[in-house]
């Protein structure tokens, strides 16, 4: 027996060692570039990949190395790795909102004037803003995504409401599928709404990187509508726990007549639940007062290049192949994943699978960016967790409570 | 024997074999439902589907996973059983200073909270080159499973027959030689019992895995199921979740079944007798 | 010398780390501002002991450990009389009790989370009193997060009470029950004292143990996100992992060693007062 397992260990060390021989490195002038992205479940991150290796004539070769599925887990990983000073990270992809704590510590590298022209052209302005800080391009954004306000025709009568107010009011008298499906469990889609929120009511969480907004007025607004939602019966019983998917199992169900959700529910819808999806409509998102702008959320990847890497040059190139025309519109028709490219907004393939496809474009115009700090992900910790459960929401105490919290973040003190 | 006795005991019987298996049992049945299906609410799926099995199979994040974990497991097992023989030898058989500082530290570190570690581990790592890799994830396995290991072992080698060693002695044999040849087959059966345990310890180990891996590099399957992808960026991944735990249980299962009254000994043995 | 390798590897990555920790807990050390590094004092402290969330964190460990170990007892002791009485069916009982002792502690949690989640398709959401999603009340969050420790940790606490139990002889009761003892007098007056060593070696590894617990209230917490179940070592990974702010991890840190300390010695304390008492019998 002992003997089996000694052989057994034996085997196992030598595969690792085989295993840990192949990773990395440069093969015969050919240099290998380790991107680092989310495993896109349709592969189309990876064929990028290995179409820009392709297309670079063998000066390089890209390794796709998957992150897991939620940001945070993504955060994690990298975080983890570029604190250890790691060279094998070249180029990754990066969440909207990483751009200024990843510039500020130094893990990645501020885009030279010939590639960041580059990246300019043909992009549309809210990506661009998500991967810029203290006016330098920091990233290229690759995809973008927005929210819309999702409904069902057999229920709701003509448009949806414009203002949350009214929508709330409207879905709270429903009798039936008399739900709004709102992501408000503690984690990021909680400050996401928080953020749009507030921009809708003409506010900001921070007023500068290391500097509380939070002004009254808007503040006050958003925090309302909140509290007022979470307390109506058009608010799910387990929204304290609702995230993105929960939500659109919750209207796939047809316990809702809305949702504010990512466009990955439409394909889902159209597969999983027929009935639900005859009667899909869409509209812009909610705007906090009448005529007011919506300020709709803003999320997606950019593609930053890693501080420690020891090939630059090609790194900053092979992620604008990445970034290709080419390359986002597979992203788009085989990832679901809004391109940052105007052009392919018009592009009748793009416009088929994506019939609300202007609507992203128009939102994607003047969404509600969230604040760019070193900080952020101390500061947007701070707001979920004072903001969830929304039905907990003191409105009358909240404000400065959320200005003591966001202010102790910005200093990275007090506990979370 | 009255009937009512019988009875009484068999319900007794009936109750701990279904809150031992029902929470198996649903993740089983939850892993055989079809993805639409999978968050229906049903206790057992209306059709069986294999869908999940395949798809975690399909994904490297899954087959990495389980090759970091068998593999991690495996050498951590090794050499904390070769050391823990050691130590656990002296313990049994020599007096010598410091043995009861030896047999509280262990002690001591079978009662360490983890998480206070975890923290410099990390900072010590990232600068040694550790972090993510597989000998980062031994190291503290070894720890953690060194009092196990000793305090097990140490219960058995008291129960072996050592004079044969003091025969072999006097026919001129080292401490050394007589503990290699004479004793080690003796102490086979309680040294194949400590290392299932270890092996167990390291398997069911999370703390360590998902602080100090991030890739596919070292992570082992229960700090990846915690972060399995979904089949889009916000869908859960319920189904791929359900097969990867049944993929992970059944092989401990059946080892569990194999050898269970050297577990339940081994188990026993640590606590009670040290 | 047969001993130095294994004392080695105990200590340095043990007492080493422990003492790093100690030492960064008393700097500002965010690796996200690495050049910020300054020596604080006790700062980290007063930040940790002063904010609410670290109370709420201690009270939830602290409830969950009470009540599991509690459970975990009574429960476990139920079950090593089954094993160790039972007239039938006693193999039967001893192999599925071990099931849960080798399932993974992340699968326990995932099979527990999947069976009680409303939002996740859980077979018990909405049975009779069960709310329609348990994982939003407070009431049954713990009920869920204990159910799973005592599910997964009983059978060891049964084996090491079977342990115990083996060694009060029958003879004992013979005697009582001719004097005419009941079952129950007897497993009061004969049973328990003699089991109390094993009873307190047994506590003492559980109780220890489930005030680190991390896996279950992290799994069934959402990956750590459910606020109503936070303990102090997912307190602590938060700040350590998530913010790189390793200053403020480790004096959290810091505090959940030293009262795991505290509560071994009241333990040890415990045991040494009882042990004479078992041994002059």
């Amino acid at each position: 027996m002992r003997s089996r397992l000694g052989s057994a260990v034996g085997a196992v060390v030598a595969t690792a060692a085989v295993l840990a021989g192949c990773g990395g490195g440069d093969d015969g002038g050919r240099v290998t570039l380790n991107f680092w992205a989310y495993n896109e479940p349709s592969g189309s991150f990876r064929a990028a990949a290995d179409r820009c290796t392709e297309q670079s004539d063998g000066r390089y070769r890209i390794a796709f190395n998957p992150l897991g599925n939620d940001p945070d887990t993504q955060r994690q990983s990298l975080v983890r790795r570029l604190a250890a000073k790691d060279s094998s990270i070249d180029i990754m992809s990066m969440d909207v909102i990483w751009t200024a704590e990843f510039a500020e510590a130094e893990w990645i590298k501020p885009w030279p004037e010939q590639f960041a022209s580059k990246v300019r052209e043909g992009t549309l302005e809210g990506p661009l803003q998500t991967a810029t800080y203290e006016d330098e391009l920091y990233a290229a954004p690759a995809n973008s995504n927005t929210q819309l306000l999702w409904y069902r025709k057999d229920l709701v009568d003509g448009e949806p409401p414009r203002t949350w107010d009214k929508l709330i009011d409207t879905a709270s008298e429903m009798e039936e599928g008399g739900q709004i499906e709102i992501q408000g469990a503690q984690y990021e889609g909680t400050t996401v709404l928080f953020n749009s929120l507030i921009q809708s009511a003409g506010g900001e969480i921070l007023d500068g990187p290391d500097k509380v907004g939070l002004e009254q007025e808007p503040t006050q607004k958003a925090v309302d509508v909140m509290a007022k939602f979470g307390r109506s019966p058009a608010a799910n019983p387990s929204l304290e726990n609702q995230k993105e998917d929960q939500g659109r199992l919750a209207f796939e169900q047809g316990q809702a007549a809305f949702q504010v959700n990512y466009p990955f529910i439409y394909p889902s819808a159209k597969d999983g639940a027929p009935e639900i999806f005859k009667n899909l409509g869409w509209a812009e998102y909610p705007s906090v007062e009448e005529g007011g702008p919506s300020k709709a959320p803003i999320g997606g990847f950019n593609w930053g290049v890693g501080n420690y890497t020891e090939h630059p040059e090609l790194a900053f190139e092979a992620a604008t192949c990445l970034r290709s025309d080419e390359n986002q519109r597979s992203f788009a028709l085989d990832g679901g994943l809004p391109p940052t490219l105007e052009a392919i907004y018009d592009d009748p393939k793009f416009e088929e699978q994506y019939p609300f496809g202007d609507l992203i474009r128009r939102q994607l115009d003047d969404p509600g960016v969230r604040p760019a700090s070193p900080l952020y992900a101390d500061v947007s910790l701070a707001i979920y967790k004072t903001l969830s459960p929304f039905s907990d929401i003191d409105t009358d105490t909240v404000v400065d409570a959320l200005r003591e919290r966001v202010s102790n973040a910005l200093k990275s003190q007090g506990l979370l | 024997m009255t009937g009512r006795r019988i009875l009484g005991w068999g319900v007794a019987d009936g109750l701990v074999l279904i809150l031992a298996l029902v929470p198996v049992l649903w993740i089983i049945s939850l892993s055989l439902k079809t993805p639409a299906t999978i968050s229906d609410g049903n206790v057992f799926p209306q059709e069986i589907s294999f869908e999940n099995y395949e798809g975690i199979f399909e994904q490297s994040v899954f087959t990495d996973a389980l090759r970091n974990s068998i593999g991690i497991a495996l050498i951590a097992t090794l050499i904390a059983v070769v050391l823990a023989s050691m130590a656990a030898y002296a313990i049994a058989r020599l007096n010598f200073p410091g043995k009861a500082i030896m047999l509280g530290a262990a002690l001591m570190i079978a009662m360490f909270p983890p998480i206070s570690i975890v923290g410099p581990l990390f900072n010590m790592w990232r600068t040694f080159g550790l972090f993510d890799t597989w000998p980062g994830l031994i190291i503290p396995y070894l720890t953690f499973a060194l009092p196990l290991a000793i305090y097990t072992l140490s219960a058995f080698f008291r129960e072996i027959p050592w004079e044969l060693e003091q025969a072999a002695q006097i026919d001129g044999a080292t401490p050394f030689q007589a503990f290699r040849k004479v004793i080690v087959p003796l102490a086979a059966p309680g040294v194949f019992t400590t290392a299932i345990l270890v092996f167990i310890f390291c398997w069911n180990d999370f703390v360590f895995a998902v602080s100090l891996t991030s890739t596919s590099a070292a992570q082992t399957v229960p700090a990846a199921i915690s972060q399995f992808p979904g089949a889009s960026q916000f869908t859960q991944p319920t189904g791929s979740i359900a097969a990867a735990a049944v993929v992970v249980t059944i092989p401990i299962i059946i080892m569990v079944l194999i050898f269970q009254r050297r577990i339940v000994a081994g188990l026993t043995a640590g606590a009670v007798k040290g | 010398m047969l001993c130095a390798p294994a004392i080695i590897v105990m200590i340095a990555v043990t007492a080493y780390p422990i003492g790093y920790s100690v030492y960064l807990s008393l700097l500002r050390a965010d690796l996200r501002f690495p050049n910020d590094n300054e020596f604080v004092g006790l700062d980290n402290y007063v930040t940790v002991l002063s904010s609410s969330l670290w109370w709420n964190d201690v009270f939830h460990t602290v409830v969950i450990m009470v009540v599991s170990v509690a459970l975990e007892l009574v429960l476990g002791m139920l079950l090593a009389l089954v094993m160790h009485r039972a007239l039938f069916g006693r193999g039967l009982v001893r192999t599925s009790a071990l099931i849960p002792y080798g399932i993974v502690t992340v699968v326990a949690a995932f099979a527990w989370r999947l069976a009680w989640s409303g939002t996740e398709g859980g077979f018990l959401a909405g049975i009779g009193p069960i709310p329609d999603d348990p994982l939003t009340d407070t009431f049954w969050t713990y009920v869920v997060v204990i159910g799973t420790e005592v599910w997964k940790t009983t059978p060891f606490m049964a084996l090491l009470l079977l342990a115990g139990l083996a060694l009060v002889s029958d003879e004992l009761h013979e005697a009582a029950r001719v004097d005419g003892a009941n079952a129950w007098q007897r497993f009061w007056s004969i049973t328990v004292p003699l089991m109390r060593p094993a009873i307190l070696v047994a506590l003492l590894f559980r109780t220890l143990d489930a005030f680190r617990i991390f896996d279950s209230a992290y799994i069934i917490g959402l990956n750590g996100t459910n606020p109503k179940i936070e303990t102090v070592s997912i307190l602590g990974y938060n700040q350590l992992l998530n913010r790189l702010n390793l200053g403020l991890g480790s004096a959290v840190s810091v505090l959940i060693f030293l009262m795991v300390m505290l509560i071994a010695l009241v333990f040890i304390k415990g045991l040494g007062t009882s042990s004479p008492g078992a041994q002059s019998r």
